[in-house]
């Protein structure tokens, strides 16, 4: 396809990035022929299939917001894998941006949201990124109505003393435009959805329901999306959702890397499964990092439990005086630019990521003890606190830092209405790529594309699901997942342990491989160790008794983190420029050439794949 | 400040909902959240006694500074009367004290940074 930056390991691809706009009119699945009896009873038999015109899987934002309107118009399920505020949403506790304020302008936002992105340079060559921009045109400009919804929905944001709201101003912004509420606004605003979800009549939430594979067919050329199978997590039994209508918002991928602000449930399942069911996947390589998490391993006493999300600490500290070294306790930051520990953020992310390699070693120390002793206390009372219960006193020795992992612009490709090449499946949230972000998110921006997306993709999916047949057979035609509870218990837990370890293994290899400095040789590497570790893995899965349709959480998740790893890796090694968040060493300069997105296409016909890029179940009729 | 508790509280209290069977205890999950309910009540446990005093004079330190910041407004530049709530600094009502959160980019609280 012209005009595209891609790697595919596909046959024809033409056809995939084309949304079919004529109306789904049969499923053909009902031309399937068997006695009225017959199908009668062999529908009966599986008590363990439930039907809904919508399914959404993820609970934040996204999830919710886009629930709350279809309700209005059928049934809709709520899938989410763990507690329902368990999202990235409940930890976005900054803010949500938009243009509310006179003085501000939707055009500002976009030019802001733009240049952050590094993704458009000037009007010009607007055309070639043109789903861009209107990606970006729509958000800025639907923003400050998705922001008045909220509040009418009962959300609660702080307001100035005129009584009008609050609205802060954040880096790289030009203008006050960030609402908020104190310092949690991501769980202000889950807490607000999850109430107006939770008295909906129509909307039924599964916790601790794990998605496995969507329920995919081919319709000619197209990939038709029916519903997902679902693992309770709690019962273990397996559950298959049929739906007319898809909805993924699952969120994040932080989990690949050692160090990440993203809770546990962050492990990219809506990627992996959108990638295995032969959607298009996007930018990938783009991830976003903060350059100052507390590094555990450099405190004097270590904590005993595994930190599940990073403890970041501030830019203030470096904006206060802060100085980074080395554990040679040399200042690095005037050899990577003139404006030293002041440099932008991504700046600095580089610089330590670089240090860390070259040195081969695990964190830098950030030093403000030089500072008087009561200024420190009064103005980080929280990292003081925190590193004094490990041994450590800020005021008289420095904070060991490392950079985590935070978010992920790439994803399930989107069109303007969150619809994906895949029928009946459609994407919001930070699972989806729209396109805004770019190659760099601008701070506050990812609440409210949430919002937008989930709201936008409303309409297109009710005149799907209005156009839609339901066959209460359908659940029929793909092999069951089963959970392996004849491998019996302590044969699982073995499973368990290693698949544990593994995991950790893979963190290291994306943490030392494909970090925030990047280069071909590490990239390549990374993509030969990660292949190893994961023929070794499922290897042993198998040996110990596994079998291609078995799902456990553990191994579920693993494969997933497998699958999002190769296609970050992939990514970063198609794109031979560096850009926004993408810095490689072997194309260390912007391309006006490659300012395109990067796509992945899915192989219709993978030869020698994997178990992580299979769905678990085969189509059977 | 004892709005933000306010909050929290009620948070807590809105998500233990019989219908999914939350429970209260782990329905407030975020680290920050726990560490606001429980600063007021609690000392800094932790800390290895070869440090001594230096240590505990930190920690005192720290538990006044938390405990100005839960709402005496003594000494930094704040109405009493009118709006209690008001942070003369950023014009927030019921947000906040202290400088602006996004003052060098990032929203940091007390020096944790969290959410960027």
């Amino acid at each position: 396809v012209p005009g595209m930056l891609y790697i595919s390991r596909s046959c024809g691809a033409s056809n995939l990035l084309r949304i079919k706009r004529s109306s789904f009119s049969h499923n053909p699945l009902i031309e399937i022929y068997k006695p009225l009896r017959t199908r009668i009873e062999s529908c009966l038999r599986d008590g363990s299939t439930k039907y809904f015109d919508f399914a959404v899987i993820g609970s934040g934002v996204a999830g919710l917001r886009y629930a709350l309107e279809v309700a209005k118009h059928g049934t809709v399920a709520v899938i989410t894998k763990a507690e329902p505020h368990e999202s990235n949403t409940n930890y976005a506790q900054g803010g949500v941006s938009a243009v509310l304020c006179p003085s501000d302008s939707v055009e500002s936002h976009m030019q802001d949201t733009i240049i952050a992105g590094a993704y458009l340079c000037d009007e010009e060559t607007v055309k070639s990124s043109i789903s861009s921009l209107a990606h970006v045109q729509v958000v800025c400009t639907e923003g400050p109505d998705r922001i008045r919804e909220l509040i009418a929905m009962g959300a609660s944001f702080d307001h100035g003393e005129d009584g009008n709201l609050h609205l802060a101003r954040e880096g790289g912004h030009s203008h006050r435009r960030i609402v908020h509420a104190a310092d949690m606004t991501g769980r202000e605003i889950e807490r607000a959805l999850l109430e107006a979800v939770l008295n909906d009549p129509n909307i039924y939430v599964f916790q601790h329901h794990f998605a496995i594979d969507l329920l995919t067919s081919q319709d000619g050329s197209e990939t038709v999306c029916h519903g997902v199978d679902i693992l309770n997590t709690e019962t273990k039994e397996v559950i298959r959702f049929i739906s007319k209508v898809t909805l993924l918002a699952s969120g994040g991928v932080g989990h690949i890397y050692p160090t990440t602000t993203n809770p546990p449930v962050a492990t990219g399942d809506g990627m992996a499964m959108a990638h295995r069911a032969q959607a298009v996947i996007s930018n990938m390589e783009f991830v976003q990092f903060h350059p100052t998490a507390l590094a555990d391993e450099g405190l004097p006493i270590s904590p005993t439990k595994t930190r599940e999300n990073a403890f970041l600490i501030t830019e203030a500290v470096r904006g206060d005086g802060g100085i980074l070294y080395n554990l040679d306790m040399q200042r690095f930051m005037p050899f990577y630019d003139e404006r030293a520990e002041l440099a932008p953020r991504d700046v600095v992310a580089r610089g330590i990521d670089d240090q860390l390699k070259k040195r081969n070693e695990k964190y830098v120390l950030l030093d403000i003890s030089h500072k008087p002793r009561e200024k420190i206390l009064s103005h980080f009372p929280n990292i003081a606190a925190e590193c004094l219960r490990y041994g450590l006193d800020i005021t008289s020795q420095p904070i060991p830092v490392v950079p985590a992992a935070h978010y992920m612009c790439g994803g399930v490709r989107a069109g303007l209405q969150g619809e994906t090449n895949v029928c009946c499946l459609y994407v919001a949230g930070e699972v989806a790529c729209t396109g805004l972000h770019g190659a760099n998110r601008l701070a506050s921006n990812s609440l409210l594309e949430a919002l937008v997306f989930a709201r936008r993709a409303v309409q297109p999916s009710i005149d799907r699901m209005k156009s839609s047949l339901l066959d209460r057979c359908a659940s029929d035609c793909w092999d069951r997942p089963v959970y392996p509870t004849s491998l019996g218990t302590s044969v699982l837990e073995k499973i368990v342990r290693r698949t544990r370890e593994v995991r950790k293994e893979l963190q290291l290899i994306m943490w030392k491989y494909v970090g925030i400095v990047r280069s071909t040789i590490r990239l390549k590497t990374a993509e030969q160790r990660i292949g190893e570790l994961e023929l070794e893995w499922e290897a042993y899965l198998f040996q110990q008794g596994w079998e291609p349709t078995m799902v456990g959480l553990e191994a579920c998740e693993m494969r997933n983190l497998f699958c999002c790893a190769k296609l970050v890796v992939s990514s970063a090694l198609a794109r031979h420029e560096s850009r926004g968040l993408h810095y490689t060493i072997d194309f260390p300069n912007l391309e006006e050439s490659k300012r395109l997105p990067t796509i992945i296409f899915p192989c219709s016909t993978p030869m020698d794949s994997t178990w992580s890029s299979r769905q678990v179940h085969k189509q059977i009729c | 400040m004892a709005k933000n508790l306010g909050r929290l509280f009620s948070l807590v209290m809105g998500l233990s909902e019989p219908k999914l069977g939350l429970s209260t205890a782990r329905s407030v999950s975020v680290n920050s959240a726990r560490r606001l309910i429980c600063s007021s009540a609690t000392r800094q446990q932790g800390s290895p006694k070869s440090q001594g005093e230096a240590i505990s004079e930190t920690q005192e330190k720290i538990q006044s500074e938390k405990e100005q910041d839960n709402g005496d407004g003594d000494g930094d530049g704040e109405d009493e009367g009118d709006e209690p709530d008001l942070n003369k600094e950023t014009g927030e009502v019921g947000g906040p004290r202290g400088p602006e959160p996004t003052r060098y980019g990032d929203w940091e609280r007390n020096g944790r940074c969290y959410d960027f």
